[in-house]
């Protein structure tokens, strides 16, 4: 009996992205995914209407922000857009279903046939910025559709009850359905392009992309090719692990999958064959999947067009305004930052890991150029600003926020205006503002009630220019030379590593406003001639 | 996601007649099905007979209507009271409608 000698994951996945559209997909009640929603006051069961409750009468009203917002998706992952979009009814019955059917698009999806170049993890798992290789991902298709309700299992507080209850506030709101071809072979590759699709969606402002609340929603299809001793290969039959809502949930899935499927064969002998296919879901707890009920074949969800919808046509007009209204997408800004600004692999990934902050970035660059900073040295000026004295206050305030919020203060949030970045760095550049200074500076303009305020004339009042007066250098020096009349001695004595020394005593006296360079030459020619 | 069956046998056997019933949650008298069968039969038929047809080079029509759909703006409008929801729940567990348990997260999607 031949033996396994090899194993070979093979995984495709799907994403449901909520679209953060103001209303629900078909109807006009406000929906949970848009970023003004505030879930604290929203009551259950409170974001419905006629149609969300599948009412008799109500009909649906396509919302024209999802397939914008659909397409835009579509178009960043390489996809066709339909010129014709078509609407189908698929039905089962579940309680977080209220009208029996969920309406979706089966076989005219707004979005089709893309592919996506994902730059791919090391073996520890992140990307190499400096020096990596790109995998292309194929995309079969992304489609629109309407999210099911909420079913919930213990009552508010965590009491336990015998049944379950329904929530209907997500009921209807839209969802994007991206489907990809199983080109991934191992768990480091689907994690790299969930969160690459992730940062894409934020960028595209389709999504805020905050898993914990379920903006995005993994099931990836997993099996396995095992190479036998005596050549034969086996392809063990397809699990789809539903409703992952966290990287770790996707990695652990698939690792568990690829280690348990050639036993699973083993033990069973079931190869991959029409309706092989099963439905599992993942413990947390325990980090294993666990059966789930046997999928029903696409046929059982008796697809048929919607009758109460149109078509829907996107003309050349819209598609040509939604391609327009792309953004430059994350890797593509991450290749321009390195080959244009001169930034680090690992500085330019740190401003594109957020919308906006990459925005502010480069609106502080505009405003740099403006208040005079030369154009080519200004985008390494503004990174290291904002990844030195912003990081630094961006951590503080997070570290400070109520404890247990998963709030992250960004740079682009500290308070601080573009135009009072390119003034620090135009003084800087000037001589007129020393490095402490512009610190200082900065972390006092990030201060509530300073958005309008003039950085230079701040400067100016607080003190923090540079001081060009040769009497107050000369007296600041010697009172330098006679505090420290051995490193002095030192200098004399062509001692440079001494010099040091006696210029922090300068700075010191200044209160930061000597220029250091000046102070190093003012010195040398006192004690050296 | 499947492709669409193409291989639909043009005459429906009781026990499909059957399964379709039950997936819809009806449960027809055996007159009822067999009635359903020669009917649901007759329209496959018809299908059928559609496929023999040479359709090379005809666009597909995506419906039978010439219209198309008018897109809403994404602008809040009214919703219904939570109390009207309450109102018509056979079971409640305010504000929640009340269900026999179910486990898992989710029948489709």
């Amino acid at each position: 009996m031949a033996e396994i000698a090899s194993v070979q994951l093979k995984v495709g996945l799907e994403i449901h992205v909520q679209l953060a559209t103001r209303t629900k997909m078909f109807c006009r009640a406000p929906s949970v995914a848009c970023r003004e929603f505030d879930h604290k006051q929203s009551e259950p069961n409170s974001c419905i209407d006629p149609l969300v409750l599948g009412l008799p009468g109500s009909l649906p009203v396509i919302n024209r922000e999802a397939v914008q917002m659909a397409m835009m998706v579509g178009l960043a992952l390489g996809c066709s857009i339909a010129p014709l979009t078509r609407w189908d009814r698929k039905s089962y019955f579940y309680p977080d279903l209220p009208k029996s059917y969920q309406i979706s698009q089966y076989d005219l999806p707004l979005c089709f046939d893309g592919a996506i170049d994902m730059p791919l993890p090391g073996e520890d798992g992140r990307v190499n910025w400096d020096d990596y290789d790109t995998k292309r991902i194929g995309i079969i298709r992304a489609h629109l559709e309407e999210d099911a309700g909420k079913l919930l299992h213990e009552a508010p507080g965590g009491l336990p009850i015998d049944y379950s209850i329904v929530d209907l506030n997500r009921a209807g709101c839209p969802l994007l359905e991206i489907v990809t071809h199983p080109d991934f072979t191992t768990a480091d590759e689907v994690v790299a392009f969930a969160q690459m699709l992730r940062n894409i969606c934020r960028f595209l402002g389709v999504s805020e992309g905050v898993l914990q609340k379920g903006h995005m929603r993994f099931e990836p299809n997993i099996n396995t090719v095992i190479t036998l001793t005596d050549g034969r290969l086996v392809k063990t039959s397809i699990v789809e692990v539903k409703n992952l809502n966290s990287f770790k949930a996707v990695r652990g899935a698939i690792e568990y999958e690829f280690a348990e499927q050639p036993k699973r064969w083993q033990r069973e002998k079931v190869e991959m064959s029409p309706g092989s296919k099963s439905t599992r879901g993942w413990d947390d707890v325990k980090m294993q999947t666990v059966l789930q009920r046997e999928k029903e074949e696409a046929a059982d969800y008796r697809y048929f067009p919607d009758p109460d919808l149109l078509p829907v046509v996107v003309d050349k007009n819209w598609l040509e305004q939604t391609r327009a209204s792309i953004p430059q997408l994350p890797m593509a800004r991450l290749k321009r930052y390195i080959d244009d600004f001169g930034l680090h692999a690992k500085e330019a990934a740190a401003l594109v890991d957020e919308r906006d902050v990459c925005f502010f970035y480069e609106e502080c660059i505009a405003a740099a150029k403006q208040a005079g900073v030369e154009s080519g040295k200004a985008g390494k000026a503004v990174a290291n600003v904002l990844l030195q004295s912003g990081a630094k206050r961006a951590n503080e305030r997070s570290a400070g926020a109520s404890a247990g919020s998963t709030e992250q203060v960004l740079i682009s949030d500290l308070g601080i205006m573009p135009k009072q970045v390119g003034q620090i760095l135009a003084m800087r550049e000037r001589g007129e503002l020393g490095s402490n200074a512009a610190d200082e500076l900065f972390g006092l303009l990030c201060e509530p009630g300073q958005a309008a305020t003039d950085a230079q004339a701040l400067a100016q009042q607080r003190g923090m220019l540079i001081v060009r007066d040769d009497a107050a250098m000369g007296r600041w020096c010697d009172e330098a030379i006679a505090q420290n009349a051995k490193a002095a001695e030192d200098v004399k004595a062509g001692k440079d590593a001494a010099i040091g020394r006696l210029v922090g005593a300068v700075m010191k006296l200044s209160g930061g406003r000597a220029d250091a360079a000046g102070v190093r030459e003012a010195l040398i020619k006192k004690l050296r001639g | 996601m499947s492709t669409p069956p193409t291989n639909t046998p043009a005459a429906l056997s009781i026990e499909a007649v059957r399964k379709v019933a039950k997936l819809a949650r009806l449960s027809p008298t055996p007159e009822k099905a067999q009635r359903y069968q020669g009917q649901l039969s007759s329209i496959l038929t018809y299908i059928d007979r559609l496929r023999s047809l040479d359709l090379k080079g005809v666009e597909p029509m995506a419906s039978p209507l010439d219209a198309t759909s008018n897109l809403g703006a994404d602008r809040p409008g009214p919703t219904l009271p939570t109390s009207v929801l309450m109102d018509m729940a056979p079971q409640k567990h305010e504000p929640f409608i009340r269900v026999p348990k179910v486990l898992g997260d989710g029948g489709g999607a």
